[in-house]
């Protein structure tokens, strides 16, 4: 009984702590060395991991470029009964989401149902599957009128299957599947600024992906030593990374100003960046993305 | 014995209630179609003190995207939260606390791509919240 007595006491105490800073120094104390530094490497992890945009931007900003949609450009979801591992599936799952993506900009019903099939197959083998409400997400596809809530309902998928990964440990499919939304993204925007040189918008996004690529290299960074599939995947994005050393991207901070516009603070950024990114850049970031993203979807 | 017993159980099924009065997941989700119209969804955020000065997020924004992020307090809007936009060198851009006036939502049309931080602070407030971001073009 004082066991027991002493042992309610020790968690009274520990429940009482006055905040997390209290709360994760006790639980720090009760961790070797090993595990203390492996939490911290997941905190890092997901925070990183949470600030990578989504490529519904890209998508959004290829439409407005006025080039039309093209189904050349994506990966057929013939492909998905080559990936036979998590590590081909999390990646294909990312590409795939990000073809979803752009189908659903361009409205292509047909062609989006066909991806929204493909990515519940991949879903389903990685065990994540339960985060795709299908009979929604059908109903929507097959009614244009609901385009907003067809993108709202497919962002808050993927959304909790990023949450559900990190929170089960499996952060490291949370950067392959990221990894793979991302690279699409980037491959995309290329094949579409070859066809429209003069399209300096489209340039300067694929110069500034070097922030992105940079917070994706670090991430893989962290597995590479211990997943050898993800080391090899390192290796390849310094391979881009390369091209992308010879992007420039300088920002000038001036303090912003502000106006309150029916309830809503309405910001006017007085901040410039500019990217400076050759027609050569751009070639070689295409061709080492292609090489790249072929190995990913083989 | 039995009493003191029943007296710790009880301070810690009444602790743990305190903290379980936050649903900052809900409150989160209650802010997303409260996005503007235009803007397309990205990331809701959980802002619950606990026991921190402040609760952050950091995004990648992209030049010629405006930004929306709106807080959804506990009991009122913004309740108290203040969210702070700061750029990657960590120059404050945005926040939505003017002289003594909490505003619901900011809109970031963004000039410079890079990452942003969003952080929550709180006046006198119950330290509990959600939060969303959207965008348009």
């Amino acid at each position: 009984m004082k066991i027991l007595v002493a042992g309610l006491f020790l968690v009274l105490f520990a429940a009482c702590g006055t905040g997390t800073k209290t709360e994760e120094k006790t639980f720090a104390e009760a961790l070797d060395e090993t595990s203390l530094n492996s939490t911290i490497l997941t905190g890092e992890v997901n925070e990183i991991l949470n600030r990578i945009p989504s490529p519904l931007e890209i998508s959004v900003l290829l439409k407005e470029s006025g080039k039309k949609y093209d189904a050349a450009f994506l990966n057929s979801p013939e492909n998905v009964s080559k990936y036979n591992t998590n590590y081909k599936r999390a990646l294909n799952l990312g590409i795939y989401g990000t073809d979803l993506g752009y189908t659903n900009i361009y409205e292509q019903t047909q062609d989006g149902v066909r991806y929204m099939s493909t990515i519940r197959n991949l879903a389903n083998d990685l065990n994540i599957g339960q985060f795709f409400e299908m009979e929604t997400i059908g109903r929507l596809v097959s009614n244009n009128n609901n385009l907003d809530s067809l993108l709202l309902i497919t962002t808050q998928n993927f959304n909790a299957i990023n949450h559900y990964l990190q929170s089960q440990d499996r952060s490291h499919l949370s950067v392959l599947f990221l990894t793979g939304g991302w690279l699409e993204a980037l491959h995309i925007t290329c094949q579409v600024a070859k066809l429209t040189p003069e399209n300096h918008q489209l340039q300067e996004t694929i110069g500034t992906q070097k922030i992105i690529l940079d917070n994706l290299i670090h991430l893989l960074s962290m597995f590479k030593e211990t997943d050898h599939n993800m080391g090899t995947l390192f290796t390849d994005l310094q391979d881009l990374k390369q091209a992308f050393d010879k992007v420039s991207i300088t920002t000038i901070y001036k303090p912003s100003s502000f106006e309150i516009v029916d309830g809503v603070m309405v910001v006017k950024d007085n901040s410039v960046s500019t990217v400076e990114i050759t027609q050569a850049d751009i070639e070689s970031i295409r061709t080492i993305t292609q090489s790249i993203r072929t190995k990913v979807i083989s | 014995m039995k009493q003191l017993l029943v007296f710790v159980i009880c301070v810690l099924i009444c602790g743990s209630g305190a903290n379980a009065q936050c649903n900052s997941e809900t409150l989160s989700s209650q802010c997303i179609p409260k996005l503007a119209s235009g803007f397309n969804f990205l990331k809701s955020y959980k802002v619950e003190r606990g026991g921190k000065e402040y609760v952050e997020y950091s995004y990648v924004f992209t030049k010629g995207t405006q930004y929306m992020i709106n807080i959804c307090g506990s009991e009122q809007n913004p309740d108290g939260i203040i969210v702070t936009l700061y750029d990657s060198k960590r120059n404050m851009v945005a926040t939505n606390k003017v002289k003594d006036q909490y505003i619901n939502a900011i809109a970031y049309p963004c000039n410079a791509t890079g990452i942003y931080y969003i952080q929550y602070t709180f006046d006198e407030s119950s330290g509990c919240g959600g939060s969303a971001l959207g965008f348009k073009r």
